[in-house]
């Protein structure tokens, strides 16, 4: 577990810029254990060719994308990653397991699986771009469905795309729930011109007065 | 017949389809059984390639052709699947092939996970397999292959629909990743068990793998698998140039490595994805010297959950008793209550403890059995990884839970009575299992040796005509008390041994009989229990909350060298102290000495809470100790989270404490006929569809804590059963939690349904994409923005 890992889950927890007590860092601690022990992490990517209609409309194979603020993101870019990443089903059961034991530690786990997930989606990412520098392209911070405008019910097409459910057992509820829970989906954008991206990750979204704001 | 041939020849299936399909322009995201009506020359093309190449067994291009995943205005999901095995069938004909060649339906997952982790249920998932299996069979496919599979769960439900609706025979393969476990977490044991339970024709692996990386997989499925063993790798590992997926294992290299494959015992083998009719031609050139010796019946005693194997015969396996009514005032008042989190509860302390399998009994006489069984087996299911034992005099109930069991389940019981054995092996017939025997028939329990050994060799001949092995028989030898059976322990004790010495088979006891009307049981149950041991109890049913029982269990273990360097021994009892007795050193001191119990409260320390309460309630009524210690202490602590200085998990400690105090001081109560008044009923639930239930678990925690009674329906509840629920008991608060906009629907669907049928009810609402103007949007009473509000929100309006 690393002092970021750490850092992020201490925020998904609400405590914003205050310290966590012994106690709660303790039950991180632990619980970062178990997700360790617990998590079967996996991922999926491919590399598809992307075209952006001057209106802004974002064509990836058969699928069309309207979004203003996905097109911001990938604007100049000419590839973009589709990517699935999951804890698997493990990490469900022993959040489900707390919950009706002992309330904190599921609290804590969920945050702690968040962090987690979010670390190693930042691990694969890195690693991807790295190969693509090879290429002469540049990735994007990651950006997924229903995040912004862009519609959660791309979820699907996209996770078709990958075979997420065959290839990392990630699935989704007839209502865009991912399961495993503790799941991500995202595009990935990558241009030819080495450009600092302007925004990233928590500080694009537009919701400003969220309380869990980095 | 492809079943005479099955385990006795080497056969070949055919290999990839899929990657094939993308060189001829399927896009990604495009449905491949498609092209079965828009393209078929190129699937026929696709399929007389592999013929000719030497294939047997021919997949039809029908992988993802259920109804869950195949959705096309254009055509009927029953035109594509007959013109998938027509095109099979074509391709046979044109090939003009000088041996029999086998059209198989290709049947892979739904692309859903399954209830209780995803949201489909196990019969919606019979349903899709079970219509494209019925119109598979009538275009005239020869077998099913069920491949890919990555859960047992959807494994099941598909053998099952099998089974229960074609007369074809069954092949089965799963994928698994590189640690040799399926992504669901399966072991290789726990699939082998559950398929050859419900009688599939060979079983093995698909996908995922390469060749090479599947041998030490595949080595597993020699060991333990009883059935011939089927093996279709991948072209090695997926690569990635240029956005295409590739596999880069030539023909030549696959083939050497089939080769090996099929000398290490492989009966069936072929390719998945990326394999093409040049590996598979130079497979079958390969492996022409190859003879097929047939699968060896094994021995191994295997339950199973979805997780894991538990092998009964090495040591001795704690089947844990405490998910049981019976003499249990608290449990019968759970079941009573619907109170599902309870009996949880039991089974998560119960492995916590060191059970290796929970037994199941929720029959009581006013409730329904077969419904309640059917819920706490899958809800165990959720939280627990445990095989769990069936434990239940009602065939109906003991179908209904061996139907949704997730893995290959222990049963209790059935005796030598020919009726209970009429009834009950047709069952394990059907779904696998390893059945408890219990050493008494028609004529009662025999008070020797001899007659329960006879009644033993009884049960196990008459499941011999089902086709139940002996290997899945446990003989329960009975124990009875010893305060009225002088000889009862020894009867018992010589039985076990014969069991084992002479039958041959394994054996299972419920332990604390023995001491009935005796007092200080345990004393008796400890020393009986290791005797049991001793001569060979396979598996006792206990209570491992019991601290002599799991003492006796450790003990026996380290000392007869089944621990391994006393690993298992010394972990439990090391921190105990070395000395004798040092297990049993008391706490020192007195709890109510080193802080009071608000600051226990308040620093959320639960151990401490019940201690000093039950320190003060010797000179302290319980409702005092309540009202001057415990609300304020509650106070304190609400105050400061929503003062931002106490935060979520410090409240949350702090809640359970409290409950741990509240628990002690109600235990008082109860038994001085005292009550505490309740401040009135919420009703809890995650709305339909959402399957995030944290929040709504949080704020159930707190109304608790502030005594309130919740009515918890957990989550993805219709709305129909909420607004039947509030009606049913008169509540009148609802409490509703949705995650994301695609659910808020169904929380407004709820309200609407809650204002015309029950008025008199204000709603709460809360979850992470509400805010205020989406509650008002949606016309909820209240929008709670943390548990705190939604506790205020109670006290103000009930």
């Amino acid at each position: 577990m690393n002092e970021r890992m750490k850092r992020e889950a201490i925020r998904y927890l609400g405590y914003g810029k205050n310290t966590a007590d012994d106690r709660t860092l303790m039950l991180i601690d632990e619980a970062f254990a178990d997700i360790g022990k617990t998590a079967g992490p996996k991922s999926i990517c491919r590399i598809f060719d992307m075209e952006q209609d001057a209106d802004g409309t974002i064509r990836i194979g058969n699928m069309k994308i309207e979004s203003r603020s996905l097109s911001r993101n990938l604007k100049g870019c000419t590839k973009v990653v589709l990517f699935g990443a999951t804890l698997g089903v493990g990490v469900d059961r022993i959040i489900t397991r707390a919950s009706l034991t002992d309330m904190s530690r599921a609290v804590v786990l969920q945050a702690c699986a968040a962090a987690y997930l979010e670390e190693f989606c930042d691990q694969k990412q890195l690693e991807l771009g790295e190969e693509l520098e090879k290429e002469n392209l540049y990735l994007r911070p990651r950006f997924s469905p229903g995040y912004g405008d862009f519609d959660i019910s791309y979820q699907k097409p996209l996770m078709q795309m990958l075979d997420c459910a065959k290839n990392i057992g990630l699935t989704m509820t007839d209502s865009c729930m991912m399961t495993p829970t503790k799941s991500v989906t995202a595009l990935i954008g990558a241009s030819p011109m080495k450009v600092r991206c302007p925004v990233a990750g928590c500080e694009a979204c537009g919701k400003t007065d969220c309380e869990y704001r980095r | 017949m492809i079943r005479e041939r099955l385990g006795k020849e080497l056969l070949f299936f055919d290999g990839g389809m899929g990657t094939l399909l993308q060189e001829k322009g399927l896009a990604p995201g495009e449905l491949p059984e498609m092209w079965n009506l828009t393209h078929p020359d190129e699937i026929r093309e696709i399929h007389r390639h592999y013929i000719e190449a030497g294939s047997d067994i021919v997949l039809t291009n029908t992988f993802g052709a259920n109804a869950l995943k195949f959705h096309d205005e254009t055509c009927s999901l029953e035109e594509v699947v007959k013109a998938a095995v027509d095109h099979v069938k074509d391709a046979i004909r044109s090939a003009k092939a000088d041996r029999p060649v086998y059209t198989a339906l290709d049947i892979g997952p739904t692309g859903k996970l399954l209830k209780p982790m995803g949201d489909l249920d196990f019969e919606t998932a019979y349903e899709a397999f079970r219509e494209v299996m019925i119109w598979g069979e009538k275009a005239g496919a020869d077998l099913i292959h069920l491949e890919t599979m990555s859960d047992t769960y959807e494994l099941k439900a598909a053998v099952l629909a099998a089974k229960e609706n074609t007369s074809l025979p069954v092949f089965a393969t799963t994928i698994y990743d590189e640690r040799g476990k399926l992504l669901t977490g399966a072991d290789v044991p726990s699939v082998i068990a559950m398929l050859e339970g419900l009688r599939v024709d060979a079983l093995g692996i698909n996908c995922g793998l390469g060749p090479g990386q599947m041998i030490p997989v595949l080595e597993e499925y020699l060991k333990y698998s009883s059935l011939p063993v089927i093996v279709k790798p991948n072209a090695g590992l997926p690569k990635q140039k240029d956005g295409q997926t590739y596999y880069d294992v030539s023909p030549e290299e696959f083939a050497e490595l089939m080769h090996e494959i099929a000398r290490m015992g492989a009966s069936v083998i072929g390719g998945c994805c990326g394999t093409t009719p040049e590996h598979i031609r130079a497979m079958a050139r390969r492996c022409d010297d190859i003879q097929v010796s047939p699968p060896v019946e094994k021995d191994y005693t295997v339950v199973s959950s979805y997780g894991q194997s538990v092998f009964l015969g090495t040591g001795s396996k704690i089947i844990g008793e405490r998910i049981n009514p019976t003499g249990k005032k608290r449990f019968k008042q759970a079941l009573k209550e619907h109170d599902l989190d309870y009996i949880l509860r039991e089974g998560i302390a119960q492995q916590d403890a060191g059970a290796h399998i929970l037994d199941v009994n929720v029959g009581l006489p006013d409730i329904d059995e077969t419904a309640m069984m059917r819920e706490a087996v899958q809800e165990l299911q959720s939280v627990v990884n445990l095989p769990l034992q069936i434990d239940t005099v009602d065939a109906e109930a003991m179908e209904a839970a061996l139907r949704i069991y997730n893995g290959k389940a222990m049963i209790n019981s059935v005796s030598g009575k020919q009726e209970s054995m009429d009834k009950v092996f047709p069952l394990i017939q059907k779904y696998g299992g390893v059945v408890v025997g219990l050493t008494l028939d028609e004529d009662g329990i025999p008070d020797t040796a001899d007659g329960r050994i006879r009644i033993a060799e009884r049960i196990i001949e008459e499941a011999g005509k089902y086709g139940i092995r002996k290997k899945d028989i446990v003989i329960d030898a009975l124990a009875m008390t010893i305060s009225s059976e002088p000889e009862g322990a020894k009867v018992t004790l010589e039985t076990l041994r014969r069991l084992r010495d002479e039958v041959g088979v394994n054996s299972v006891l419920g332990v604390s009989n023995i001491s009935f009307g005796l007092p200080a049981r345990p004393v008796v149950n400890a020393a009986f229990y290791t005797m049991a041991m001793m001569n060979g109890l396979s598996a006792g049913i206990i209570n491992p909350m019991s601290e002599d029982m799991m003492k006796a269990w450790y003990a026996y273990h380290a000392l007869m060298n089944l621990d391994a360097n006393c690993e298992n021994y010394i972990a439990k009892y090391a921190a105990a102290g070395t000395g004798a007795g040092g297990v049993n050193a008391p706490a020192a001191g007195k709890a109510s000495e080193r802080m009071t119990l608000k600051d226990a409260i308040v620093k959320g320390l639960k151990e401490d809470a019940a201690a000093v309460t039950k320190e003060l309630a010797v000179d302290q009524e319980p409702l005092d100790i309540i009202n001057r210690e415990l609300i304020p202490a509650l106070n304190q602590v609400g105050d400061g989270f929503e003062k931002g200085t106490v935060f979520l998990p410090q409240l949350l400690m702090s809640a359970d404490a409290a409950k741990a105090a509240f628990g002690v001081l109600k235990d008082l109560m109860d038994k001085s006929g005292e009550v505490q008044e309740k401040k009135g009923t919420v009703v809890l639930a995650t709305v339909k569809g959402d399957i995030h239930d944290i929040g709504k678990n949080i704020v159930k925690v707190l109304l608790e804590n502030y005594s309130f009674d919740v009515i918890d329906l957990g989550k993805d509840v219709p709305p129909e059963k909420i607004v039947q629920t509030v009606k049913e008991k008169n509540v009148r608060l609802a409490g509703l939690s949705a995650l994301m906009t695609t659910t808020v629907v169904s929380m407004e669907e709820t309200i609407r349904l809650l204002r015309r049928e029950a008025p008199e009810c204000r709603i709460m609402v809360g979850g992470a994409v509400l805010n205020q103007e989406y509650a008002d949007m949606i016309g909820a009473d209240f929008y709670g923005k943390d548990a705190m509000q939604s506790v205020h929100y109670a006290q103000e309006v009930l």
